[in-house]
């Protein structure tokens, strides 16, 4: 299993590489699973088959955190756990291990990375502010890899006690606030930074069509995207200074 | 058509093409956010605050969504690389607005165009059932090969359209001083995207809390500078 680890852990950043509607990361999963399943091949040819078939079947988590269900789930196997054990124990991670990433990278690091970046330029650090984000983002995500995969070997089965008992809900719930900050501190210097070189009329451009956006999702919710209302907006203001000029 | 080198145009479609793929398969590693997409894009034309400049513009609008799993989300990074291609060389104040709605248009496109991708993935696991009900893991492996080189196809293949088109555009672009209002507009309907998502986001715990001290810091800072 050792030597597969960094086979599999490079193989998990690709994960999603087969995204689809059926078996979702199911296979990403597979074929991250194949150098840890290596030496079960050479002990016990009948159990790496059925491994092999079920390490390929429906799977969706994060795929930040696929690592601890990988590693559980291959575990599993070495330990001889019982196949319908494995897939109970792979169907019960998906979600838990999804809300978790999504809500830690997605609502968090990520926002709170971007708006890092984004004041970073404002500032004048132009490149180097997201050169800086980018290493410090992909070293946590490179750490959290190698931490997801080597939590789920050591644990099998109990992976979801390990889970609990780990860093990772506590700064889950911790990396939204930070990200709210984070925002809340970018957006309106970023608008400031963009219409500073304009004049008044395009900051009063800029405020109505904010008002026209906040009041559309209030209005509309969810059947008004972001780009949707962003098409509409920059469209319409591109025909009436056209149609002016 | 604007005047860019082959060896430029060649570097911007793979850098385009990385983006896309970026977003979902890999390698995941933030280089498909329009601002990253942007400032590489800025780098390789030599026109970097333009590229930071409309960066900018549609990490606002990206602020809105995040990507979870299954959801329809757009494809920002192929053509946030071709609208820097379209803002370059002009004054920024008059071509933002333009070059934001070009990405916006794509974005929409490249959304799509995973949902397309998803199909054709589920058409490859049924073509290889067998192998995978035998577990076999060359099955395994050429499905998930195959799955990247379609997201390498449908990457390039949206970011080779979106150059081109930006390419075509360039020299025909409206301009004039009017045309800020058009980059008000985009920076108006980017901040309420983002403020929309950031409310959404926040609930009403902590994250609202601190949401609107950051917002409250953000807007005195603005004034003030």
């Amino acid at each position: 299993m050792r030597s597969g680890f960094v086979r599999a852990l490079w193989r998990l950043c690709s994960v999603q590489g087969a995204w689809n509607y059926e078996r979702m990361t199911g296979v990403g999963m597979g074929h991250a699973a194949e150098p840890l399943l290596e030496d079960l091949k050479s002990a016990d040819p009948v159990r790496h088959a059925e491994a092999s078939v079920r390490s390929a079947e429906y799977f969706n988590s994060h795929p930040y955190l696929a690592g601890l269900a990988l590693g559980a789930l291959v575990r599993a196997e070495y330990d001889l756990v019982p196949g319908a054990q494995i897939s109970r124990l792979r169907a019960a991670l998906a979600s838990p291990l999804g809300a978790l990433g999504d809500q830690f990278f997605w609502a968090g690091v990520v926002p709170a990375a971007v708006g890092l970046a984004i004041l970073g330029v404002i500032a004048g650090f132009g490149l180097w502010a997201i050169a800086v984000v980018l290493l410090l983002y992909n070293g946590l995500r490179i750490a959290t890899g190698v931490w997801a995969l080597r939590t789920g070997l050591a644990s099998g089965a109990r992976v979801g006690a390990a889970i609990g008992e780990s860093w990772l809900p506590g700064a889950a719930s911790r990396a939204g606030v930070v990200a709210g900050l984070i925002i809340g501190l970018a957006v309106p210097l970023a608008a400031d930074w963009l219409l500073d070189p304009q004049g008044l009329a395009a900051v009063g451009i800029a405020v109505a069509t904010l008002l026209a956006g906040l009041g559309a999702a209030w209005r509309l919710g969810p059947r008004i995207t972001a780009v949707k209302f962003g098409l509409i907006a920059i469209g319409l203001a591109l025909i009436l200074v056209w149609g002016l000029s | 058509m604007s005047n860019l080198s082959a060896g430029a145009l060649v570097l911007l479609a793979a850098w385009g093409t990385l983006t896309g793929m970026d977003l979902v398969t890999f390698p995941q590693a933030l280089l498909s956010r329009p601002l990253v997409a942007c400032a590489g894009a800025g780098l390789i034309l030599g026109d970097v605050q333009t590229g930071l400049r409309v960066g900018v513009v549609l990490e606002l609008f990206a602020l809105d969504v995040l990507p979870v799993g299954a959801s329809r989300y757009p494809d920002y990074g192929p053509g946030a690389v071709a609208a820097v291609v379209l803002a370059s060389g002009g004054p920024w104040v008059e071509r933002l607005g333009i070059a934001a709605l070009f990405a916006l248009g794509f974005a929409v496109l490249g959304g799509w165009s995973l949902i397309w991708l998803r199909q054709v993935n589920g058409r490859l696991i049924q073509q290889g059932a067998a192998g995978l009900a035998a577990g076999d893991p060359g099955a395994i492996a050429g499905i998930q090969l195959k799955g990247l080189a379609g997201d390498l196809v449908r990457s390039l293949g949206l970011s080779a359209v979106a150059l081109i088109l930006a390419q075509v555009l360039h020299p025909v672009l409206p301009g004039g001083p009017r045309f800020a209002l058009v980059t008000a507009a985009a920076v108006g309907a980017g901040v309420a995207a983002a403020a929309g998502g950031a409310i959404r986001a926040a609930g009403r715990g902590a994250r609202l809390r601190w949401l609107v001290v950051g917002t409250g810091i953000g807007l005195i800072a603005a004034v003030l500078t």
